[in-house]
């Protein structure tokens, strides 16, 4: 297998466990609250009134999780079908938009919140690339960045090019130099340097700022 | 006695509805929604089975079952994996955990679990008794010497 291939997959794999994770969690839920309402018929003509909010709240539960549940599934199709053309136009704002409830788990996990600040801008590019570059984004940030932090993605567009701008903040965030140097030594950052490279879009890391651009 | 049950997992609703499920049973259930909260929790309280999820944010379930284990090593840890491999529920079982489940479980399986694992730390508990019993009964002062 070629490097590039095991990259592909790699990232896959991460993904993939990432996000059936999430659809068991949901699944859970739901299994519970329906076993709830089970367990609360079981009783109910005994004691109707009693259940009658808890029975309720099972059920506001349930639709809840299912939408949560489809809305991950439609996310998850769609960068399902991400390899199907070497490229493709796609709104840079969706996307941005998708990968973020897709990776919300991965930010999660370390306590960090991660939003989508997103608008409609055109791109005709590599779905796939794109996907680990944002990707690839998001894991130098995790590995860098320490709980109670933030990450923001946003879409945008500088003199009619589109643009996704990355920035971090957090009371306990490392400064800008530091966060960069420490930034670029991760494995991930290198990562994304070479995907980038592969979309034609250049890296560009702000002075002051935890912001970096990949302008397309 | 009711069976005291702590159930840590960071799917707040996810614990809620299967501590409501449990309370019907007739179990004693306290909740916590990570395992920095279950650790201090388990500092004040004693319970007889803790239900730990291996997957969480900040200290994870691996981490937290082996605290509880210093803390409390009689109470039985039973671990939730969402994982298709089940290698970190193994870790688990190698760190004194009593048993592990696949989520989403089946209740009655989980139930039969905690039952197991009460009955299980019962046993401990009495097995310690009478050790203590026929201690005190060759070496009287020994009592003293134990509080």
């Amino acid at each position: 297998m070629n490097p590039e291939t095991e990259k592909t997959l790699a990232f896959y794999g991460r993904m993939t466990a990432n996000l059936t994770h999430e659809f068991k969690n949901i699944l859970a839920i739901i299994q519970e609250s329906a076993g709830l309402m089970e367990d609360i018929m079981a009783v109910a003509p005994l004691s109707k009134e009693k259940y009658q909010e808890r029975f309720n709240n099972s059920m506001t539960t349930i639709k809840n999780q299912l939408q949560r549940g489809m809305q991950l599934a439609t996310r998850f199709n769609k960068f399902a079908h991400a390899p199907d053309h070497a490229s493709d136009e796609l709104d840079l704002g969706e996307t941005v938009e998708h990968f973020c409830t897709l990776t919300e788990r991965f930010a999660r996990l370390k306590h960090i919140s991660l939003e989508a600040d997103t608008r409609e801008i055109k791109l005709t590019t590599n779905p796939l690339l794109l996907y680990m570059a944002l990707f690839y984004s998001l894991d130098s940030c995790l590995s860098v960045l320490p709980a109670k932090s933030s990450i923001s993605m946003a879409a945008s567009e500088n003199s009619g090019k589109p643009v996704i701008e990355i920035e971090c903040a957090g009371k306990d965030a490392p400064a800008a130099p530091q966060f960069f140097t420490k930034l670029r030594e991760s494995s991930a950052w290198k990562e994304l340097e070479d995907t980038a490279a592969q979309l034609g879009a250049s890296l560009e890391c702000a002075e002051n700022d935890l912001r970096f651009c990949l302008f397309f | 006695m009711k069976t005291r049950v702590l159930l840590v997992d960071d799917e707040q609703q996810f614990v809620e509805q299967l501590s409501e499920r449990l309370k019907f049973r007739d179990y004693d259930v306290s909740i916590c929604f990570s395992g920095e909260e279950a650790v201090e929790n388990i500092k004040q309280y004693i319970y007889d089975v803790v239900i730990l999820d291996v997957s969480m944010p900040g200290i994870d379930g691996n981490k937290a079952l082996k605290r509880i284990k210093e803390l409390r090593p009689l109470t039985e840890v039973i671990m939730l994996t969402g994982h298709a491999t089940v290698e970190s529920a193994i870790d688990g079982m190698k760190q004194g955990a009593f048993d592990y489940l696949m989520k989403p479980c089946d209740t009655n399986e989980l139930i039969a679990k905690i039952n197991n694992a009460r009955q299980r730390k019962t046993e401990q508990e009495e097995r310690i008794r009478a050790a203590k019993a026929k201690r005190y009964s060759t070496s009287p002062w020994s009592a003293l010497e134990d509080k």
